[in-house]
C-alpha cells in the first residue's frame, strides 16, 4: 500500500485545536440535499434550454405563429381582395427599397434575353407597396402567406390534438386491460396501419367535399396509430408500478386509474409525439392542396399558395418563395422543438 | 493463495484524478486515488453507486468514455514480458522478466493489443445486456482468442468448448451455437466469465458481477471466480457495493466515497476494526439475520453531487461524527497499521475520542465469534 | 419462426381483404360510380349488372369483386379515357413510377446510411452537427419543395437535366425526380442510423467487446453495424409509403407519366373506378412490401429467428 498521507498544499488551512470538536449535526444529516433539490420538470426545461437548436425552433414557432395571426392585419389588403390592375408585382417595401433590394424590380426572361423591369413605375404606382409582391389576381402575397400559415397551423394543431385524444385513449385502454382486449385492439390497429395513408386520404376525398374538416379528419385517421402505440408502450411500463397497484387496492376504478393516475405520468412522450405530428400534418395538408384537394378558394393555406406559385415559378419566382420558406421554417422548427423535447425528457446518452 | 512464490505487484494506481465533461458541467469523478494489487490477490473496491468505482477500472483498461479528462496520476501495470501463450502455464514466473508501463501514457491501439483481453479482462454487471444479441455465444468467445493469438477456428472452437465446461456450462457444444437470448442470466454471466478468461489474463476486473443475479446463482458465480483464480493464479478486482460479497472473496478492501478512497485495509481490519465513519455506516447497513434491531440501518442522505465540490470532507454532511474541521479541510490518510489507513480527522491525535456505534460493535463481536467457530477467514 | 411468418402472412391477407371490403362498399355507394350513373340506359345497366353479377346477393358480389381484383381485372376507366381497361392504363405507367421510386429508395438508403454513420462515429463534432442539420432539413422540407428548387436550378437555370419528363431520355429526366424523392428517405434513415448507432456504441456489449481488445474496425464491422442496422429495416417500409405520397406531387411537377399523376388526374376528374383500382394497387404493393420487410427482419434478427429455450 503506498503511503501518501498528508499531501498538503502550502497555502492550505492549518487546523487549530478548536476545529477538533464534534459538530453534532445529527439533526441536519437526515435532510437529503443533493438530488431532491431539482424537480423533474425543472430539469427537463434546463436540458431543453441547453439545446440551442430546440430553443431556435421554439423561437421560430412563436414568431411564425405571431405573424400568422397578426400579419394579415398589418396592411390594408385582405387575403381575398383582388386587384387585376396590380397583378404580378414584385416585392416592394418602403425605406428598404432605397437599398436596391425589394424595390419592386424583377428580371423578365424574353426571347431576346433577360431584362429588368419595375412594374410599379411602368404602371405609375409610386405609393403602392406589396411587401412580398402580388399574385396573378393582384392579391397581396404578404397577407395571403400569413393567412395561409394561419390556416395550416389551425389544421395541424387541431388534427394533432384530436389524434392525440383518440390515439392516446386507444393505446391506454388497450395497454391497461391487456389480454384479449389488447389482442383484438392490436389486430385492428395492425390492419388500420396496413392501409397506406395515401389510400385513406384519397378515399376520404371521394366521400367528403374538400375543406378544412375533411383534411382534419384525414389527418386524424392517418396519425392516431403512432400515438396509440406510444401510449400503449408507456402504459405497459407503468401499470405494474406501485402507485397504480396501490390505488387499485384502494378500489379505484379502471378509468380513474387510466386517466388520472397514469395519464399525468406519460404526458412527456405524448407531448413529444404531438410535436412530431404537427409538421406531418402541415406537410399532408400542403400535399393535398398541391394536388388540388385542399382548402377551397378563396381561402388559402401554405400548400395552396405553393400550388398557385408553382404555375408561374419560372416567370415570377417571388410568388412561390414566401409560402415555401414559411412552411419549411415551420416544419423545421416543430421538428427541432420535438427533437429537443424528446431528448430533454429522456436523456439517452450516458455521460460517464 | 500460494505463499512460497514471491508475489509481484501487478497494478499500481497512483494519485489518479479524472473529470468528466457533461452537459451539466464538469464532474470531478475521481479525486486522487491510490490502489495497488499483487499477483493472485483479490482486492475489493466498495462504495455507493456514483462513487467512481467503475470509472477507475475503466481507466485502467483504457476504455473510458470520450468526455473524460485525466488530470493527473499514473496507472502502472507490470507484466511478464516473455509471456506469450494462450494456455496458462503454472511455471510461468520461473524466469519471468517483469516489465512495467503507465497505461495512461499509452495509446489506445497499444492498450488494445497488449492489455485488453490478453492481460486484463472485465466481467460486467448485467449479463443480460453485456453479450452481443446478434452473435452466437461461440463466436463471442472465440473472437478474442483468434484476434490476439491468431489461432485457427478449429482450435479456438475446441478451446471455447473446454472453457465453457470449465465455467460450469453443460452441453457446451450446443451452447456454442446458441444466441444470448436463449440462455438464462446465470448462464450468461458464466459465458461472460468464459469470454474474460479466453485470452488467459493476469487480472480479472469484476464490475458488480452478481448484482443482477438472484442469490442462489450469486454464490455459485463467486465460487466459480474464486476457483478459477486459484487455478490460474490471477489477480481479481471486485467492484461492488455489497459488503456481503466482499466478505466472501476479498483479501484487501478499498472503501471509496465521492471519488476518493476513504479507508483501506485487509479484510480483517476493515470488518473487525473499521475506523472511518463511512465504513461504519456500510457495515451497519449490511443485512444481518442475527440482529435484534427491527429495522435495517441506512446511511442518511445520498451520495454527493460531484458537480458541486464541497470544501473539506465530502462525507461530512452525512456524518454523525463530523468535526468542525471537516468543513474546512479535507482529511489526509492516517496510517493505523502498515496495511490499514483511513481518511478521517477522527484519527488525528487532537480529535476527541470517538468509538464506533455500540450496535456495530456488538455486531462485529458476533461476527468474530462466528468466524472462530466456523474456522473461516472472517 | 414458421409461426412468425404465418402470422404476418395472415395479417397481411386480412388487411388486404379489409381494404377490398372498404373499396367494395365505396363502389356501391358512390353517386358517380359506374354502377349507378344516371346517364346509363336500362340495357346498358342490365349488361353491366350481368357482367359484374350485380343481380346476385351482395356476399357473392363481394367475392366476385375480390376475385376480379386479385385476378387483375380492375375494371375500366370511366372519365379519363373512356372504356379503356385500367390495367392497360397502368401497364406503361407502373414501371416508370416504380423505377423512379426504386432509384429514390436506393439513393436515400445509401446516402442516409453513410450520413448517419458519419454523425454517430464523429459524435459531438462538426461532422455530427452538419449531418444532423442536413437530415433535419431533409425531414422537414417536403419533397416537392426540393423538386421545385432542383427543377428551377438544374432544369430551368443551368439546363443540366430536362425540366419535364421525356420518353426519349428516361434516365436523364429521372435524375431530378429521384433525388427530390430520396431526400426524405435519406434524412429519415440518417437520423435513425445515427440514434441507433449512438445507442449501440454506448451499450454494455460494445464495452465488453472493447474490453476484449478488438480493433476499432472489428468492433464496428462485427458488432456495431449489425446491431444498429437490423432495426433500420423496419423504418424502410413506412418510408416507401412516404415515397408514394411524395411521388404524386413530384410526378406532377416533372410531368412524369406515372401512376401518381394518373391518380391525381383521376381524383380531379372524379374517375372513381380508377381511384379505387389505384387504391387497391397501392395497398397491395404497400402490404406486400411490409410483409417482405417483416419476414426479412425475422430472418436477420436471431432474437426472432431462434426461439427461446423451451418455446
Amino acid at each position: 500500500m503506498s503511503n501518501e498521507s498528508a499531501v498538503l498544499n502550502q497555502n492550505e488551512y492549518i487546523p487549530t485545536d478548536a476545529d477538533f470538536v464534534l459538530k453534532k449535526n445529527n439533526a441536519d444529516i437526515e435532510v437529503d440535499s443533493n438530488f431532491a433539490s431539482q424537480s423533474f420538470w425543472k430539469e427537463v426545461i434546463a436540458r431543453f434550454i441547453r439545446k440551442r437548436s430546440a430553443v431556435f425552433g421554439l423561437v421560430f414557432v412563436l414568431i411564425i405563429t405571431f405573424f400568422a395571426f397578426v400579419g394579415p392585419g398589418m396592411n390594408a389588403y385582405t387575403y381575398s381582395g383582388q386587384n387585376l390592375e396590380q397583378k404580378n408585382l414584385a416585392p416592394r417595401i418602403p425605406i428598404i427599397e432605397y437599398t436596391g433590394l425589394f424595390d419592386g424590380h424583377e428580371n423578365i426572361n424574353t426571347t431576346s434575353g433577360t431584362k429588368t423591369v419595375n412594374y410599379y413605375f411602368e404602371k405609375k404606382l409610386p405609393d403602392t407597396f406589396y411587401w412580398f409582391g402580388s399574385d396573378n389576381f393582384g392579391r397581396d402575397i404578404w397577407t395571403r402567406t400569413w393567412s395561409g400559415a394561419q390556416v395550416s397551423l389551425i389544421i395541424a394543431v387541431a388534427a394533432a390534438i384530436i389524434d392525440m385524444i383518440i390515439g392516446m385513449s386507444y393505446g391506454l385502454i388497450s395497454g391497461y386491460f391487456g389480454g384479449k382486449v389488447d389482442m383484438v385492439m392490436q389486430r385492428i390497429l395492425e390492419i388500420a396501419n396496413g392501409i397506406p395513408r395515401l389510400v385513406i386520404v384519397t378515399l376520404l376525398l371521394l366521400v367528403f367535399k374538400p375543406g378544412m374538416i375533411t383534411i382534419i379528419i384525414a389527418l386524424m385517421l392517418t396519425e392516431w396509430v403512432g400515438m396509440s402505440r406510444i401510449a400503449r408502450a408507456e402504459m405497459l411500463k407503468l401499470k405494474e408500478q406501485e402507485f397504480v397497484l396501490a390505488s387499485r387496492t384502494l378500489g379505484a376504478g379502471s378509468m380513474h386509474i387510466i386517466f388520472s393516475e397514469i395519464l399525468p405520468n406519460i404526458i412527456g412522450p405524448i407531448i413529444t409525439q404531438v410535436m412530431f405530428s404537427i409538421p406531418t400534418a402541415i406537410f399532408t395538408e400542403a400535399f393535398l392542396s398541391f394536388v388540388g384537394l385542399g382548402i377551397p378558394v378563396p381561402r388559402c393555406s401554405l400548400g395552396s399558395l405553393i400550388s398557385e406559385g408553382f404555375n408561374s415559378f419560372t416567370t415570377h419566382p417571388y410568388q412561390i418563395i414566401p409560402p415555401i420558406i414559411v412552411m419549411a421554417l415551420l416544419m423545421l422548427s416543430f421538428n427541432l422543438v420535438a427533437d429537443g423535447l424528446r431528448e430533454a425528457l429522456d436523456p439517452k446518452l450516458k455521460e460517464m | 493463495m500460494s505463499t512460497e512464490k514471491k508475489k509481484e505487484k501487478i497494478l499500481d494506481i497512483k494519485n489518479l484524478d479524472i473529470t468528466f465533461d457533461t452537459t451539466a458541467g464538469k464532474v470531478h469523478a475521481i479525486r486522487g486515488i491510490n490502489i495497488d494489487l499483487y499477483q493472485g490477490e483479490t482486492v475489493a473496491i466498495v462504495g455507493e453507486s456514483g462513487s467512481g468505482k467503475s470509472v477507475t477500472m475503466r481507466a485502467a483498461m483504457g476504455i473510458l468514455a470520450k468526455n473524460a479528462t485525466i488530470n493527473s496520476g499514473e496507472i502502472i501495470y507490470r507484466y511478464r514480458d516473455n509471456k506469450g501463450g494462450i494456455d496458462y502455464d503454472p511455471d510461468l514466473d520461473k524466469d519471468a522478466q517483469w516489465k512495467e508501463t503507465d497505461i495512461l501514457k499509452m495509446d489506445k491501439a497499444w492498450i488494445r493489443k497488449h492489455i485488453n483481453g490478453r492481460r486484463m479482462a472485465m466481467v460486467f454487471q448485467d449479463p443480460m445486456t453485456s453479450l452481443d444479441p446478434t452473435m452466437t455465444i461461440g463466436k463471442q468467445i472465440m473472437e478474442g482468442m483468434i484476434w490476439h493469438y491468431k489461432i485457427d477456428k478449429k482450435d479456438a472452437w475446441n478451446r471455447s468448448v473446454k472453457l465453457l465446461e470449465e465455467v460450469g456450462i453443460e452441453d457446451a457444444e450446443k451452447r456454442m451455437k446458441q444466441y444470448p437470448h436463449q440462455l438464462s442470466g446465470g448462464m450468461r454471466q458464466r459465458i461472460v466469465i468464459a469470454i474474460a478468461l479466453s485470452c488467459n489474463p493476469d487480472l480479472l476486473i469484476c464490475d458488480e458481477p452478481t448484482t443482477a443475479l438472484d442469490v442462489n446463482i450469486q454464490a455459485k458465480i463467486l465460487e466459480l471466480i474464486k476457483k478459477i483464480q486459484k487455478e490460474r493464479n490471477i489477480a481479481v478486482i471486485y467492484i461492488t457495493h455489497d459488503l456481503g460479497v466482499v466478505a466472501k472473496v476479498a483479501d484487501y478492501v478499498n472503501v471509496m466515497y465521492a471519488g476518493k478512497i476513504v479507508e483501506v485495509g485487509n479484510i480483517n481490519e476493515i470488518f473487525y476494526d473499521p475506523r472511518h465513519p463511512y465504513t461504519w455506516g456500510l457495515l451497519s447497513a449490511m443485512p444481518d439475520l442475527d440482529t435484534d434491531e427491527p429495522r435495517l440501518y441506512t446511511i442518511p442522505g445520498s451520495p454527493p453531487n460531484l458537480l458541486h465540490e464541497k470544501e473539506g470532507d465530502a462525507f461530512a454532511p452525512r456524518n454523525a461524527y463530523a468535526l468542525e474541521i471537516d468543513d474546512k479541510k479535507e482529511p489526509p490518510m492516517f496510517e493505523i497499521t502498515e496495511t490499514h489507513k483511513a481518511a478521517t480527522w477522527l484519527l488525528d491525535p487532537r480529535a476527541p475520542k470517538v468509538e464506533m456505534p455500540a450496535e456495530l460493535k456488538a455486531r462485529i463481536d458476533r461476527m468474530k465469534k462466528e468466524a472462530e467457530n466456523n474456522g473461516s477467514k472472517l | 419462426m414458421r409461426k412468425y411468418i404465418l402470422k404476418r402472412v395472415v395479417t397481411a391477407l386480412f388487411t388486404l381483404l379489409a381494404i377490398t371490403l372498404i373499396l367494395f362498399i365505396l363502389m356501391q355507394l358512390m353517386p358517380g360510380s359506374p354502377f349507378n350513373d344516371e346517364k346509363l340506359n336500362e340495357a346498358q345497366r342490365a349488361s353491366l349488372y350481368a357482367k359484374y353479377g350485380l343481380d346476385q346477393p351482395i356476399i357473392i358480389q363481394f367475392f366476385k369483386y375480390v376475385g376480379n381484383m386479385f385476378r387483375g381485372d380492375l375494371g375500366v376507366s370511366y372519365k379519363i379515357s373512356k372504356n379503356t381497361p385500367i390495367t392497360q392504363l397502368i401497364a406503361t405507367r407502373l414501371p416508370i413510377s416504380i423505377g423512379v421510386g426504386f432509384a429514390a429508395v436506393l439513393i436515400g438508403a445509401v446516402v442516409g446510411l453513410l450520413l448517419g454513420l458519419l454523425a454517430a462515429f464523429k459524435h459531438d463534432t462538426v461532422w455530427d452537427t452538419l449531418a444532423t442539420i442536413i437530415s433535419v432539413i431533409g425531414v422537414s422540407v417536403p419533397s416537392y419543395v426540393f423538386a421545385l428548387a432542383l427543377s428551377y436550378q438544374f432544369g430551368f437555370k443551368l439546363k443540366w437535366f430536362p425540366m419535364l419528363f421525356s420518353a426519349k431520355d428516361v434516365l436523364g429526366s429521372s435524375v431530378l425526380p429521384s433525388i427530390s424523392l430520396s431526400m426524405f428517405t435519406m434524412a429519415s434513415i440518417a437520423r435513425f442510423t445515427r440514434s441507433e448507432m449512438i445507442e449501440v456504441l454506448g451499450s454494455d456489449y460494445m464495452l465488453l467487446a472493447e474490453s476484449k481488445g478488438l480493433s476499432g474496425k472489428k468492433l464496428v464491422f462485427s458488432h456495431a453495424l449489425r446491431n444498429a442496422l437490423i432495426p433500420i429495416i423496419t423504418v424502410l417500409a413506412p418510408l416507401v409509403v412516404d415515397l408514394m405520397t411524395g411521388s404524386l406531387v413530384v410526378e406532377k411537377i416533372f410531368s412524369i407519366p406515372g401512376v401518381g399523376s394518373l391518380l391525381v388526374n383521376a381524383i380531379q376528374s372524379n374517375d372513381y373506378n380508377v381511384v379505387i383500382a389505384l387504391s387497391f394497387i397501392y395497398s397491395a404493393m404497400y402490404i406486400g412490401i411490409m410483409l417482405v420487410v417483416d419476414i426479412m427482419y425475422g430472418i436477420i434478427d436471431p432474437r426472432i429467428r431462434v426461439a427461446k429455450e423451451g418455446d
